[in-house]
C-alpha cells in the first residue's frame, strides 16, 4: 500500500489544490478576523485583539451548548438507528437504485417547505393531533411543536438520507455470505449482526454518525422554525453573532472551537477506525485465512 | 455491471452539460453587464421580497425600455453582512432608518442627484423630520414608515386590553407569541414602561427586560419573526406581535374582519425604509429614475394598494389609493423610530440573552 | 472476495429491516403528501379550502423569476457535484492507497467544509472572493458548493474504499493491467456505489443550500432556496409546492424512462 507517489499526487493533488485555493484561504481569514478588534458596524478593525476569545466564556453559552449537545445526540442515535436497518434492507433488495432514489428524492425539494409541512403536520389543528382525535386516542391536542420534541423530530427526518447513504455504500460491499457462514455455525441472528456485520461496516457508521452528528450540531433554521422559547441552539448564536450583534470576531472565534473540537473528534474517530482495521488485518494474516 | 457504465457516463454527461451551461451563463452574464453598464438597461434592486409591486416594476421596465432585476433580503442584518462584506453589482438598496445611518457613516451609500429626482417635493416633512440621520435626503429618500403591531383572532379571544399588555394576560397563556426581534421586543417593552425605544439607560432598560422576562415571556409560545402569520392563520396562536402586512397576506379576505389588527396608543419601535444608492452601483442613472418613478402618486399608491399601508411618507398618493389601510397614520404617532445603537449595542445584547438564551 | 460475489442477493427475509426501511420511506414522504395536497388548495395558508389548479395556473404562466432560480439551482448543483465527486474519489483512492508528501495535510483539510459553520464560510468566501476581485455570481455560487460537497463525497468513497481488497488491483497489475487499465476495470466498478452515493449527496446539498449562496451569489443569480427563503418573513407562496409536485414527477418520470432505456442497453448488449 506503500505505494509510488506520483500516484497519489496525482489522484489527490487536484482535492489537495481546490481546498487550498478555495477553502484555506477563507479559512486564514476566519482565524485572523477571531483575534482583531470587531469593526462597529461589523467587519473588523485593524487592530489584534483576543476580546472574542475571552467573550466565548460566558455561561449562556455554555448553556446553549449544552442544549445543543443533548439535542445533537440524541437526534444522531435515533437517527442512526433507523438508518442501520434502512440501510441494511437497501443494500440487501434487488432494487437498489430504487430505493436509493426514494430516500433522496423527497430532500430535492425545498427544505423550507418540508418544514413548514412539518409545522402543518404537528400543529394543534394539523394533521397529527387531528388523526389522534379522530381515533378518540386524545380528546385535546397535544403540543407536538414549538418545543424540543419537534426540533428533535424534524432535525431526526433531515438527516436521516445523510445517515443511510453511508451505510448503505458499505453494507452493499459487505460479503452477506460470512453472515450466513456465521449462522450455519450456530450463531443467532441477533449476534451474527453484532459480531460479523457490525464491525465490518465500521467505517461506514463513522461516516454515517459524522454525516449526521455535525450538520445536526450546526442546525440552525430547524430549531428557528419550529422550536420554542428554549431551543436556541449553537448554529442561532453564530448567525445572530455574524448578522444582528455585528460582532465577527466572536463568531469566527465560537466556530473555530467548535470546528476544533469535531476536527478532533472525527480524526479520533476515523483514526480508531483505521486502528483497528489494521488490528484486524494482522489477525486474519496470522489466522491465515488470507 | 455494464449499466453501471452506461448510468456514470449520464450522469457524467448532464455534469458536463452543465458545467457548460454555467460558464456560458456565466460569462454570458458578465459580458452582458459589461455592455449593459455602459449602455444602462439593466437595473438590479436589493430589497425586502414583495416590497416592490410587480405592477411597479413592469410600468417601469415598459416606460424606459429597460430590465430590472431583483435580489432579496428577509432582515436588514442579512442585507447589511452582504454589502459590509464585499457584495457589490446593487444600484438600489432598501435599508431600515439604523442601516441608513450605518450606511451613511460606513461611507457606503451615494449621493442623490436632487435635479433628477423632482417627485421628491412629495414627500412627507413628518417622514423627513423623523429621519435624523437624513432629513434633507442627501442619500437616503423615505420609501415607507411603519411599525409592527398586535393582531388578534377575535373569535378566540374576549375582552382584552388593547395595549403591550396583552402579553402579560395569562389567560392566552401559550396561544401568543413575540416577534423574535430584540429592538421590536425590548422596544414595546419600553414604550409600554413610558420610555424611549431608544432608552440607554440601564435602570429603564433592567425593568423592561423584567418585564419580558418575568410577565410576557411566560405566556407566549415562542419568539417567532417568521412563521407568526401561518401560525396566526391556522390559528395555532390568537394573538401574535407582528406585521400587519403579512398576518393579512396569509389569512382569506373572507376572514379578515375576524382579526383586530392595532398599533398600541402607548407607541412603540418604529422603521423608516428608505431607498439609496450604493457607491459600487454601476447604474446610477437608471437607480435616480427608478426611484424618482416610484413616487410617482399613482406609482406609489399602487405600493400603498399592494400592501394596504397607510401613506405616512407620500403626500399626494392617497388620492389614488383604492384599499383601506390597515392602520393609520395617526396610529404611528406615539411611535419613535429604531435608531442604531452603536457602541451601545452590547447593553442591549446582553439584557437580551438573558431572554432568548435562557430557558 | 471483491463485491461481485457478495451481493447474494436472494429475496433475504430480513422482514425487521424491510419494514423499517418502509417505515422510513412513509415518514420521508409524509410532508410531501402534505405539500402535494395543499398544492391543491385554493387558500394560501397551509389548509385545505377548496379544491384549485390556480397555484399551478401560476406556476406555468407567472413564474419566471421562479424558474429562473430553478435552473439556476439545477445547473449548479449538477456540475459543483459532478465536479466534486470526481476529484473527492480521486483523493479518496491517492489518500488510502498510496504515501506521498502532503497526504495528511490534504486528510486533515478534506472534512473542514463540513465541519465549519455554515455562515462562516460564507463570510469568509465573500470576503476571499472581493479581496481577490471575483465578481460574484453563478461561478463563485458554484465554486462555493463544490467546496463544501468534497467532504461529503471524499469520506463516503473512503468508506467504501475501506472495505476494498487492494490485492484485486495487485492481481490486474499482476496480470498486465496499466494502472488507468486498473483504475477503470478494476477501482471504479467496487466504488461505484460510493461515487454515486457521494453525488446524490451532493446535489442534494447544493440544492437546499441557503447561507453559503446568499452571501456568495451576484445580483441576479438567485437559486431557488435563496428565492424562497427570501419569503420567509412575508409569507412563502403555495407556487413552491405546486413546483415541488412537479419536481417530484419529472424525477420520477425521467428515472424511469432512463431505467427502461438501460435496460433495453443492458439487454441488448
Amino acid at each position: 500500500m506503500k505505494r509510488s507517489s506520483r500516484l497519489g499526487i496525482t489522484y489527490a493533488g487536484p482535492m489537495g489544490l481546490w481546498l487550498t485555493i478555495f477553502f484555506l484561504t477563507p479559512l486564514f481569514i476566519i482565524i485572523l478576523y477571531s483575534v482583531l478588534k470587531k469593526g462597529l458596524y461589523g467587519g473588523v478593525e485593524g487592530t489584534f485583539s483576543l476580546a472574542a476569545y475571552r467573550q466565548l466564556v460566558n455561561p449562556a453559552f455554555a448553556r446553549v451548548l449544552f442544549r445543543t449537545l443533548i439535542v445533537a445526540v440524541t437526534a444522531t442515535v435515533i437517527t442512526m438507528t433507523l438508518a442501520l436497518p434502512c440501510g441494511y434492507a437497501m443494500a440487501r433488495s434487488r432494487h437498489q437504485s430504487f430505493f436509493l432514489g426514494l430516500v433522496i428524492v423527497p430532500f430535492w425539494t425545498n427544505s423550507l417547505i418540508r418544514i413548514y409541512a412539518w409545522i402543518a403536520i404537528l400543529s394543534s389543528k394539523g394533521f397529527a393531533n387531528e388523526l389522534l382525535k379522530q381515533l378518540h386516542i386524545i380528546d385535546q391536542s397535544l403540543p407536538l411543536i414549538y418545543n424540543q420534541g419537534a426540533v428533535i423530530t424534524v432535525l431526526v427526518y433531515m438527516y436521516i438520507p445523510f445517515a443511510i447513504l453511508p451505510l448503505f455504500t458499505t453494507i452493499d460491499s459487505f460479503d452477506f455470505q460470512l453472515l450466513e457462514a456465521a449462522r450455519d455455525l450456530g450463531a443467532s441472528r441477533f449476534t451474527s449482526i453484532t459480531r460479523v456485520l457490525l464491525p465490518n461496516i465500521r467505517s461506514g457508521i463513522i461516516t454515517s454518525g459524522v454525516f449526521t452528528f455535525i450538520p445536526i450540531f450546526g442546525a440552525y433554521t430547524v430549531p428557528l422554525l419550529v422550536g420554542g422559547k428554549d431551543s436556541y441552539m449553537i448554529g442561532n448564536i453564530i448567525v445572530d453573532q455574524v448578522t444582528k450583534t455585528r460582532n465577527w470576531p466572536l463568531a469566527s472565534a465560537i466556530s473555530l472551537i467548535i470546528t476544533l473540537i469535531s476536527t478532533v473528534g472525527v480524526m479520533w474517530m476515523l483514526m480508531a477506525g483505521a486502528q483497528e482495521k489494521r488490528e484486524r488485518s494482522e489477525s486474519l494474516r496470522k489466522a491465515g485465512t488470507r | 455491471m455494464n449499466h453501471h457504465r452506461t448510468l456514470i457516463s449520464y450522469v457524467l454527461f448532464t455534469a458536463l452539460f452543465s458545467f457548460l451551461l454555467l460558464f456560458t451563463t456565466g460569462c454570458s452574464k458578465e459580458k452582458e453587464s459589461g455592455e449593459s453598464s455602459k449602455a444602462d438597461n439593466t437595473l438590479y434592486l436589493f430589497n425586502w421580497t414583495y416590497y416592490t409591486p410587480e405592477s411597479v416594476i413592469e410600468a417601469f421596465e415598459k416606460e424606459y425600455g429597460v430590465k430590472v432585476v431583483l435580489d432579496y433580503f428577509a432582515s436588514n442584518e442579512d442585507m447589511f453582512a452582504k454589502l459590509k462584506g464585499g457584495g457589490s453589482g446593487y444600484d438600489v438598496v432598501f435599508p431600515s432608518q439604523d442601516y441608513a445611518e450605518i450606511m451613511i457613516r460606513e461611507k457606503m451609500a451615494a449621493p442623490l442627484d436632487h435635479e433628477k429626482l423632482d417627485n421628491l417635493r412629495y414627500i412627507s416633512p413628518l417622514a423627513r423630520q423623523k429621519a435624523t440621520y437624513d432629513p434633507d435626503m442627501v442619500y437616503a429618500v423615505p420609501y415607507y414608515m411603519g411599525a409592527s403591531g398586535i393582531a388578534v383572532m377575535k373569535n378566540s379571544v374576549e375582552d382584552y386590553p388593547r395595549d403591550w399588555s396583552i402579553f402579560s394576560d395569562s389567560r392566552f397563556r401559550n396561544r401568543m407569541s413575540m416577534l423574535d426581534d430584540m429592538r421590536e421586543v425590548m422596544g414595546a417593552a419600553l414604550a409600554h414602561l413610558g420610555y424611549s425605544v431608544n432608552s440607554l439607560d440601564p435602570d429603564e432598560l433592567e425593568k423592561a427586560t423584567r418585564l419580558v422576562n418575568g410577565q410576557w415571556k411566560p405566556n407566549i409560545v415562542k419568539f417567532d419573526a417568521e412563521g407568526f402569520a401561518k401560525a396566526f392563520s391556522s390559528g395555532e396562536f390568537s394573538v401574535v406581535h407582528g406585521y400587519g402586512e403579512a398576518v393579512f397576506e396569509e389569512i382569506e379576505e373572507e376572514r379578515w374582519d375576524d382579526v383586530d389588527f392595532f398599533l398600541p396608543e402607548e407607541g412603540g419601535p418604529m422603521y423608516l425604509d428608505s431607498m439609496m444608492i450604493p457607491v459600487t452601483a454601476r447604474h446610477v442613472e437608471l437607480a435616480h429614475l427608478f426611484i424618482n418613478f416610484i413616487h410617482r402618486p399613482e406609482m406609489y399608491a399602487q405600493f400603498l394598494d399592494r400592501f394596504r399601508f397607510p401613506s405616512t411618507v407620500h403626500t399626494e398618493a392617497e388620492q389614488y389609493r383604492t384599499t383601506e389601510p390597515i392602520y393609520s397614520s395617526d396610529a404611528l404617532a406615539a411611535y419613535e423610530l429604531k435608531m442604531d445603537l452603536g457602541e451601545n449595542l452590547p447593553l442591549y445584547d446582553n439584557l437580551w440573552q438573558t431572554i432568548r438564551y435562557d430557558d | 472476495m471483491n463485491s461481485a460475489s457478495s451481493h447474494t442477493r436472494t429475496r433475504h427475509r430480513a422482514t425487521f429491516s424491510n419494514t423499517v426501511l418502509i417505515l422510513v420511506i412513509l415518514f420521508l414522504f409524509l410532508p410531501l403528501f402534505v405539500i402535494i395536497t395543499y398544492s391543491f388548495s385554493a387558500s394560501k395558508s397551509m389548509e385545505f379550502t377548496t379544491f384549485s389548479l390556480k397555484w399551478y395556473h401560476q406556476l406555468f404562466f407567472d413564474s419566471d423569476e421562479l424558474w429562473r432560480a430553478f435552473l439556476n439551482s439545477a445547473v449548479i448543483a449538477l456540475s459543483s457535484a459532478a465536479v466534486a465527486t470526481v476529484i473527492a474519489s480521486g483523493a479518496a483512492i491517492g489518500i488510502m492507497w498510496y504515501r506521498f508528501l502532503g497526504r495528511q495535510y490534504i486528510q486533515i483539510l478534506s472534512f473542514l467544509p463540513m465541519v465549519l459553520p455554515e455562515v462562516i464560510i460564507g463570510i469568509s468566501m465573500l470576503i476571499f472572493f472581493s479581496a481577490v476581485r471575483l465578481s460574484l455570481g453563478l461561478v463563485t455560487i458554484f465554486i462555493a458548493h463544490t467546496t463544501f460537497n468534497l467532504p461529503f463525497v471524499y469520506l463516503l468513497v473512503t468508506a467504501r474504499l475501506d472495505e476494498f481488497d487492494f490485492s484485486t488491483v495487485e492481481a490486474a497489475r499482476d496480470l498486465g493491467a496499466t494502472e488507468a487499465q486498473s483504475l477503470v476495470k478494476v477501482v471504479i466498478p467496487s466504488i461505484l456505489p460510493g461515487m454515486l452515493s457521494g453525488f446524490l449527496m451532493a446535489v442534494t446539498m447544493s440544492l437546499e443550500d441557503f447561507v453559503i449562496t446568499f452571501f456568495v451569489s451576484g445580483p441576479g443569480s438567485a437559486t431557488l432556496p435563496l428565492y424562497v427563503y427570501s419569503m420567509i418573513r412575508y409569507g412563502v407562496s403555495p407556487v413552491i409546492n405546486a413546483l415541488s409536485f412537479v419536481l417530484i414527477l419529472s424525477i420520477m418520470l425521467i428515472a424511469f424512462t432512463l431505467r427502461r432505456f438501460l435496460k433495453t442497453i443492458a439487454a441488448s448488449s
